[in-house]
């Protein structure tokens, strides 16, 4: 009995899928070999008696019914490509949310900084001010002498992460 | 373009003119290609309803995509590669849903298909088309969609095993052993071949 491969090889041959001393070998082969030569023919038959098949095959809705369908489909997807570009804006900014509400926080931290620091009014007998912005996550200090203010931001805020703890406590 | 002009006009015609957002022209196309493009995805769902659906899915992403229609093929052709991917998305819909076949169980375990013996089908002397024709339908139904799908792609496609191997993203040794089994179980079936091991 043949062995699988040379099965295959039949197939590939009878496919015109062999390189041309690749299928000289095979129709050589092929002289000796009777039960090779029987495969190929059922081979070769059946792809004969699928020959036409698909002629046969009619769709099942008249033309006018079937336009109506696709000329409705094409009104729906037009319809909605209109609506997606008009909404195309406001996707764009809700995809750059994340980046723009950490913006806005450092904004909101940086302008109460510069509030507090004015408020007050720095001098000698005040060297430093430090101002913790809990609800931020942010702390403030000022140091007169030095003439320099330092920011600190925790992202996310200290306060929720201390939170997380406390609840992770509870459970044990 | 008038309504008679249409009926007489060829593909190309009409397909430059369905490009500058003739309906009529398009409408035209596809009264003319509907039955072929429902034909090749009835072969590879083997449900009218989803075919039905399918081929008419298919015409309406030809409109989207005309203006990517360059004319290397037929429009006919174009047209059925589109139908053809829609086909496949949906068969790989349908595998996820489902646990595998016994079908390919079978493939995968026995290879009954290499033990068969070989069967001599000659169509034309025994069988009238339409008989045949009702006959291949039913066999076609009984392969795996791996199978047959395979099998429409190469016989109804003309499409090379490399070719097959790309839409079907596997090997090309897998579209080899595919194509053989689908032919070998064809030709059992339409020879009425009684084999205990395809059961």
């Amino acid at each position: 009995m043949m062995d699988y491969q040379h099965q295959l090889k039949i197939q590939a041959y009878l496919d015109g899928e062999l390189s041309g001393p690749e299928a000289k070998e095979v129709s050589d082969w092929l002289t000796g070999q009777p039960d090779a030569a029987a495969l190929m023919t059922e081979l070769r038959q059946t792809g004969e008696a699928l020959t036409g098949f698909e002629e046969g095959l009619k769709l099942p809705e008249s033309r006018e019914f079937f336009w109506s369908k696709v000329s409705r489909g094409i009104q729906i997807q037009e319809n909605r490509a209109r609506a997606d570009a008009q909404a195309a804006p406001v996707g764009w900014l809700i995809r750059f949310r994340r980046f723009l509400m950490p913006a806005a926080g450092v904004a909101v931290i940086s302008l109460l900084a510069l509030v507090v620091t004015r408020e007050t009014g720095g001098g000698p007998s005040n060297p430093a001010v430090e101002t913790s912005l809990a609800d931020g996550g942010g702390v403030v200090y000022h140091d007169f002498s030095a003439g320099a203010t330092f920011v600190w931001l925790s992202y996310p805020p200290d306060s929720d992460s201390s939170e997380e703890d406390d609840a992770g406590s509870l459970d044990q | 373009m008038s309504e008679a002009d249409h009926s007489s006009a060829d593909d190309p015609t009409l397909v430059r003119a369905a490009q500058t957002g003739d309906m009529l022209a398009f409408e035209e196309l596809v009264a003319r290609h509907r039955d072929k493009i429902y034909a090749r995805a009835f072969s590879m769902m083997r449900n009218e309803d989803e075919a039905v659906d399918l081929s008419q899915e298919a015409w309406v992403k030809g409109w989207q995509r005309l203006h990517q229609f360059q004319g290397e093929s037929s429009f006919g052709t174009w047209m059925t590669r589109i139908v053809i991917n829609l086909c496949l998305d949906q068969l790989r819909k349908h595998k996820r849903q489902r646990t595998e076949s016994i079908e390919e169980m079978t493939e995968e375990s026995g290879g009954v298909e290499r033990q068969m013996p070989v069967v001599t089908i000659n169509p034309t002397a025994r069988l009238e088309r339409a008989e045949l024709r009702a006959r291949i339908d039913r066999a076609l139904g009984q392969l795996s969609h791996e199978h047959r799908t395979v099998l429409v792609l190469h016989e109804f496609e003309d499409l090379e095993y490399k070719e097959i191997a790309k839409v079907m993203e596997c090997s090309i040794g897998t579209v080899m052993s595919r194509l053989f089994y689908a032919r070998r179980k064809m030709a059992a079936l339409l020879a009425d071949v009684k084999n205990e091991n395809w059961k």
